[in-house]
Parts: structure tokens; C-alpha cells; sequence
């Protein structure tokens, strides 16, 4: 096929669109809204992978201890903990060593923790454990969790469990929802152009006469579903954008502190929105093409 | 240049539409088909056309056997061909000009081509002033004129009229029956179905008549038919 006859045919898409325009925004309101279910499902389950890896990464009890302990009370908590079985070593972290390591984690962000130094520091004092057995972190972290002045006990496993499942429960939920908003989108758009097909009947019965190729008759309604596959989706991407946007905006001014703590763990944010607008394209495709292959078998008997 | 081999054409209902039709057409030839509805003149052209296949028999068109060709073979096919039906079928939101440019750009020809070849085929068919002019605007003549420049601008070697005149007053279907005898004069062959009696008692060229399916008569330079 020609360039020339490849624009005449582009134009031909773009006409199809605009004659049924009514039905062209309710195709391209379907498909931006499966897109948008299926960006934001994609990057609560990308942000909570990213948490899930930090965590599994770190193979270790995290033993906080309560405020207002003495010297004395926490060297005791120490030393019972190096004396039980299983365990390798033990490490102190400080009130300050821990607010250090998070503006490091933070980066070009560490202006985000000002102000939390000294009696701000909402950061409590732990012990560290490393065991020999990764098998018995459990037992282990179970036995330091009741002893008297540890405020509470983290390890990876149970939370990394935790999130695996949630990411569960969101992939199931949202690949039915999905599903279903994606059969809808390609029943609206496969009778959006299926209007079209009917408009141009006459064209489309002249054109065969003259000889006109199965492939030439059906490109430009090829183009038409392309055209609401990728505006859906084009949409799709920027309400994402602003929602993802949105949500980590209100978030550090909502719960300030204790979201900068979370937020070192989400994805990129820009990286990530570009990889989710990708996807989101790719599928809107997808949607779009296959509307109109199904209108076209349905209605166009070439 | 076309040759019609036993064709029988028995339609799923089982209607005998056509039965063992034998016809060889030259290049060059002006051939009527004439016969009363239902005789097989559609049929046959239907088949010409690709659009039905024999039930059994077979059809080949520049040596060509058609009834085997693929489905995407077909619009190839075609290209070879110029069709004008009874009912011109212009497309109406589409100036003259664009009607026949149109089928141009169906087999991809060039701007340049298309620049050159509409005009040249208005004012072959007498509308060189018409190009900017909507069909609807025109009298069914200027129409069928149109669909006729649209059925040459291709250069096809076989034009297929089912009825051209089908729809026209008497004087007017003589101006596009002069077109028609120009045009293959120019070395198109032609097929016309028809039953316009005085068109083809006065045109003197070869008629075959067919009748319940089956031919009855193929004359050159022959007349309608006295029985009917």
C-alpha cells in the first residue's frame, strides 16, 4: 500500500470517527475507563512489588523498643537476645542511626526529614537480628516479641506475606473488572463502527466492483478502532498521571513523616507512570483493533 | 477473449438458474444478452462478476479460469473489468470529478494519473464541464454518464452493462448506447444485458438470447427475437 493511499485512508478513519461522534466519546469513554481500572491496578501492584523486594531483601528481626527505656534496660534486652538459639548476631540501632539510614535512603529527598532531629525524632531504638536459619526467623522474632520493653517486632516474611496477598486480592479483582470493561469497550466500539460500515454500504459495494482489495476496504475502519483505542488510552494515561499524582501529594501532607518513610519504597515515580502509559497504550490497542475486526467480520461481508 | 464452458448454475433452493450455457466471446465483441427476468442474463452476469460461481461448468476471461480464483485474487480480477448498472450508483456526497477519482484511488493510481485521467474521461462521455457538479445536481443521462467514465478510467478490456438503460427515457438511452458502441470502438469489449427491444434490433451486433436458463438463440448482428 502507498503512502498516499495510506493518508487518503487515515482521513477516511478520522471521517468515520466524526460522523458517529456521539458514539465515538461513549467508545473512547469505555476504553479510557477500562484503562484507567487497569494503570492505577498496575501500579498498586508495581509499588507493592517494590515494598515486597525491599523487604525480602532484608532477612532480619527488627526489634523496636519501647520510648523511655534506660541504658541499663536495653543492654538486658540485648544480652538476652545474643543468648538465644538460632541467633547470629545482634546489632543496636540508635534513635539517630535510624534517622540517618532513612535520609539516606531518601536521597535528593532528605530535606523532607528536617526538623525530626533530636526530640522530634519519631524513629525508635531497635535491635537488629540476623539468625542462622531464615526457618526460624519466625519462632525467633514470636520469642523476642514478649519480652519486657520490646514495643513491637517486624520481619520480612510476615509482612512480605501480607502484601502478597493484597497484591492477590488486586490482581484477581482487577483482572475481572478488566475483563468486563474491556468486553464492554469492544462491544461499543465494534457498533461505533459498525455504524460506520452501514454509512459507507454503497461506497463499500462500489469498491468492490471496481476492485478495491479486502485490506483497502477494511483499513480505514482498522483506523477508526486504532484512533478510540489509542484516545481512550492517551486519557486513560493522564488521569493515572493525575490520580498517582494526586495521591502522593496528599499523602505527604496528610500523614508527613510517616509517608516519607513509606514513599522511599514505592517505585520511580516518573519511570513508572511511562512504563504504566506504555502498557495502557499497547492494551488500548488492542481494544481498538479488536472492536473493529469484530464489527468487520460481523457486518462487513467482503 | 471469454469463453463460457457448460456452465449450469442451480441456486440452494434449487432454482436452475442456468443450464450448460455455451458462449465464446472475442476481444473486441459487443454482445447483448436479452431474454425475459429470470431467463439467466443476471446470473450470468453475476458470474462474470464474480460475484456467484457456477455450480458446475467453468468461465475463463483472458485465459483466466475464474470460477478458481481466490478470494484475494478477486479484486485483481475485477480491476480488469468495468461494470455500469442500471441504478449508476454514484456516491452522492462526492462531486463528479471525486466519483471517478475515486475509483482511482481503489487500485492506488498515482495523483499525477488521477490529474490526467478524469478530465480526459469526462470529456469522453461529454461532461468535461460537469467535474465540480454533485450527481444529484445531474439528470439520470448526465449519471449514467458518469458511472460510465468511472467504468473506463481504469482502461479495463472488458465493460459489463447490466441494464445501463434501465432507468433512462428513450433519447437518452440512444446518447449512452453511442457511448457504449465509441467505447468499444475503441477496442473494449462489451457485454450488455438488456431488454430494451428497439436498442438491440437497431444496433445490429450479437445477441444472445437466453430463456428459462438456457440459450436459445446467439446471432450475430441479430434482432431481440420475433416471438416475443
Amino acid at each position: 500500500m502507498k503512502i498516499r493511499t495510506l493518508g487518503l485512508q487515515f482521513r477516511q478513519g478520522i471521517s468515520g470517527l466524526w460522523r458517529n461522534r456521539i458514539m465515538s466519546l461513549v467508545a473512547v469513554g469505555s476504553v479510557t475507563a477500562v484503562l484507567l481500572v487497569l494503570g492505577l491496578s498496575l501500579l498498586t501492584i508495581i509499588n507493592i512489588n517494590s515494598i515486597t523486594a525491599y523487604i525480602e531483601s532484608s532477612v532480619e528481626i527488627k526489634a523496636f523498643l519501647e520510648e523511655d527505656l534506660d541504658t541499663a534496660q536495653v543492654e538486658t534486652i540485648g544480652a538476652k537476645i545474643e543468648q538465644m538459639e538460632g541467633v547470629r548476631e545482634v546489632e543496636f540501632e540508635t534513635k539517630e542511626t535510624a534517622l540517618e539510614k532513612y535520609k539516606e535512603q531518601l536521597g535528593d529527598n532528605s530535606s523532607l526529614l528536617e526538623g525530626l532531629e533530636g526530640e522530634n525524632n519519631p524513629f525508635p531504638s531497635s535491635y537488629i537480628v540476623r539468625v542462622d536459619d531464615p526457618n526460624t526467623i519466625g519462632a525467633i522474632a514470636d520469642e523476642i516479641a514478649v519480652f519486657e520493653g520490646v514495643e513491637e517486632v517486624q520481619y520480612g516474611k510476615d509482612v512480605v506475606e501480607r502484601l502478597l496477598n493484597s497484591t492477590h486480592l488486586i490482581r484477581v479483582v482487577g483482572t475481572v473488572l478488566i475483563c468486563i470493561l474491556a468486553f464492554i469497550s469492544i462491544f461499543i466500539i465494534s457498533n461505533t463502527i459498525k455504524l460506520t460500515v452501514v454509512a459507507r454500504r454503497r461506497e463499500i459495494s462500489i469498491m468492490k466492483y471496481i476492485g478495491a482489495t479486502d485490506g483497502f476496504i477494511r483499513l480505514p475502519f482498522i483506523i477508526e478502532g486504532l484512533l478510540l483505542g489509542i484516545i481512550g488510552a492517551a486519557l486513560a494515561s493522564g488521569l493515572v498521571a493525575v490520580v498517582y499524582n494526586y495521591f502522593f501529594v496528599t499523602m505527604n501532607s496528610s500523614f508527613e513523616g510517616v509517608f516519607v518513610m513509606l514513599s522511599g519504597y514505592f517505585a520511580p515515580f516518573a519511570e513508572t507512570l511511562y512504563r504504566t502509559s506504555f502498557i495502557l497504550l499497547a492494551v488500548g490497542i488492542v481494544i481498538g483493533v479488536t472492536g473493529s475486526a469484530i464489527s468487520l467480520r460481523k457486518f462487513l461481508n467482503v | 477473449m471469454i469463453s463460457i464452458n457448460n456452465v449450469s448454475k442451480i441456486y440452494p433452493n434449487g432454482t436452475v438458474a442456468l443450464n450448460g450455457i455455451n458462449i465464446e466471446i472475442h476481444k473486441g465483441e459487443f454482445v447483448f444478452f436479452v431474454g425475459s427476468s429470470g431467463a439467466g442474463k443476471s446470473t450470468l452476469v453475476k458470474m462474470l462478476l464474480k460475484e456467484e460461481n457456477p455450480t458446475s461448468g467453468s468461465i475463463s476471461v483472458d485465459g483466466v479460469v475464474i470460477n478458481s480464483l481466490k478470494r484475494r485474487q478477486i479484486p485483481y480480477y475485477r480491476r480488469k473489468l468495468g461494470v455500469v448498472f442500471q441504478d449508476f450508483r454514484l456516491l452522492p456526497d462526492k462531486t463528479v470529478a471525486e466519483n471517478i477519482a475515486f475509483a482511482m484511488h481503489v487500485v492506488e493510481a498515482s495523483r499525477r494519473e488521477i490529474a490526467r485521467q478524469v478530465p480526459r474521461v469526462l470529456s469522453v462521455v461529454g461532461l468535461g464541464d460537469k467535474a465540480n457538479v454533485f450527481p444529484g445536481q445531474l439528470s439520470g443521462g448526465e449519471q449514467q454518464r458518469v458511472s460510465l467514465a468511472r467504468a473506463i478510467v481504469n482502461n479495463p478490456s472488458l465493460l459489463i452493462a447490466d441494464e445501463p438503460t434501465g432507468n433512462l427515457d428513450p433519447d437518452t438511452a440512444w446518447e449512452i448506447m453511442k457511448l457504449l458502441k465509441e467505447i468499444n470502438q475503441r477496442g473494449t469489449t462489451i457485454i450488455m444485458a438488456t431488454h430494451a427491444r428497439d436498442i438491440v434490433n437497431y444496433m445490429r451486433q450479437r445477441v444472445v438470447t437466453l430463456e428459462r436458463g438456457r440459450i436459445v438463440r446467439d446471432q450475430e448482428r441479430g434482432g431481440y427475437g420475433i416471438e416475443d
